[in-house]
């Protein structure tokens, strides 16, 4: 019985979640428009704390638990960018969206365009949150990349080029 | 109270789901939806294919075994076409790019297998002592394959919340009636059997009118895009705002 009640259980509270969404997404039909906010980001600073040749330089000239400790330090901070460029993702995401409903074709296009590349760099976002995770337990062997600012940096021009578009 | 009392609402659950699905199936057509959503469509219409043949085997009065054969493999079929797609609401919001698709298609065959083998694991372990192995099989297939498409629909909100967009009207309609379908079966199975009579035909109603719910929502979904699209360009404003925002952070 008791494998029964579980499964009866969860399917309750499948459904109690079920009606959650259907709540929030009329209780709350701008949640998403009013979250769209875009958190600033220096990319230059988290270039400066993802550089090789930075991480080279502290590996020479600091003791290795010293050089560990401080990478570890590092490596938090740009994970705090890498969350920062994450919540913008989702921002330009929505854009797009609200964008690819437009009646001019060109718009809408543009506007997909901009969901696609805001998609694949939330992906992007995602492996490089996992590998500054993995570069957290072990700061002295896996060093952590940057090559996700310039994907960022294309996707905000992108989502920068609407407003001409719009005017058109 | 007698089971004759509810033949009528038991006849009208039976047929008239399946006659609203063939209006949703036009719905789509004259929207175009069918190209966004082509297992949907195929569901839907296979949905009213099986009833026809099923009815006309009731009335043909057709051997109890050939029905059951048959009845089988449609439920088989209905399984796939659900996860076929629970596998369209993920990607569409990648829909019009393919290599995107083709990923994240690959990404949620795993997590189906790795789903099936968590909920088989749950359910086989948990049965194997209390039914025999005959009621087992065909038990730990259904409860399994149920238990993984609620995580998939679970990881469907979840998906669309985590990348920021919100669902389509239409999108959000599947995935409401598909999950008020395949939850309302563990639930009206505990139901049966530890407060009902196991031949108590009321859990039976309740299945279908939750079925009927989900057929109705499909249909308020379908007829609720449009609305949505011409409404449209009142979002226009706030996204030249935001965008004008986006251009003076890419200036600095």
């Amino acid at each position: 019985m008791t494998p029964l009640i579980i499964l009866a259980s969860v399917a309750g509270v499948f459904l109690l979640f079920l009606i959650l969404q259907v709540w929030s997404r009329y209780s709350r039909p701008n949640e998403l428009a009013k979250a769209a906010q875009l958190i600033p980001v220096n990319l230059d600073a988290f270039e400066n704390l993802t550089d090789p040749e930075e991480e080279a330089y502290l590996r020479l000239n600091l003791p290795p638990a010293e050089f560990r400790s401080v990478q570890r330090l590092r490596i938090r901070v740009a994970k705090m960018y890498v969350a920062a460029m994450s919540k913008n993702a989702s921002t330009m995401a929505f854009v797009g969206q609200s964008a690819r409903a437009h009646s001019d074709p060109e718009i809408a296009a543009a506007g997909q365009n901009l969901v696609q590349q805001a998609i694949r760099l939330k992906v992007w976002c995602v492996l490089s949150a996992t590998r500054l995770n993995a570069g957290l337990a072990f700061p002295g062997v896996l060093s952590p990349s940057n090559a996700i600012a310039s994907r960022y940096l294309a996707v905000k021009y992108l989502a920068a080029s609407l407003p001409g578009k719009l005017a058109a | 109270m007698s089971y004759e009392h509810f033949i009528w609402l038991y006849r009208y659950l039976w047929i008239a789901p399946h006659v609203l699905l063939l209006a949703v199936a036009v719905v789509m057509v004259r929207k175009k939806l069918h190209r966004d959503f082509p297992i949907f469509f195929a569901y839907l219409l296979f949905e009213f294919l099986q009833f026809c043949l099923l009815v006309t085997m009731v009335y043909v009065k057709i051997s109890p075994a050939l029905y059951f054969r048959i009845d089988l493999f449609d439920r088989a079929v209905d399984i796939a076409l659900h996860f076929g797609i629970l596998h369209e609401l993920f990607v569409a919001p990648v829909a019009k790019r393919l290599p995107m698709r083709r990923d994240m298609g690959r990404i949620l065959n795993w997590v189906i297998v790795v789903l099936v083998a968590l909920a088989s694991v749950f359910i086989g372990a948990s049965y194997y002592k209390i039914f025999n192995p005959s009621f087992l099989q065909g038990y730990v297939i259904i409860g399994t394959l149920n238990a993984a498409q609620c995580g998939l629909i679970v990881l469907v909100f979840l998906w669309h919340r985590f990348l920021g967009l919100s669902m389509s009207p239409f999108a959000f309609g599947i995935a409401v009636g598909m999950g008020l379908v395949v939850s309302i079966e563990p639930l009206m199975q505990a139901w049966k059997i530890l407060v009902a009579a196991p031949t108590g035909k009321i859990t039976d109603i309740v299945s279908m009118a939750a079925y009927h719910a989900a057929v109705l929502m499909w249909l308020y979904y379908a007829l609720a895009r449009e609305k949505a699209t011409t409404g449209a360009d009142a979002a226009l404003p706030q996204l030249i705002e935001q965008a004008a925002d986006m251009g003076r952070i890419a200036q600095l």
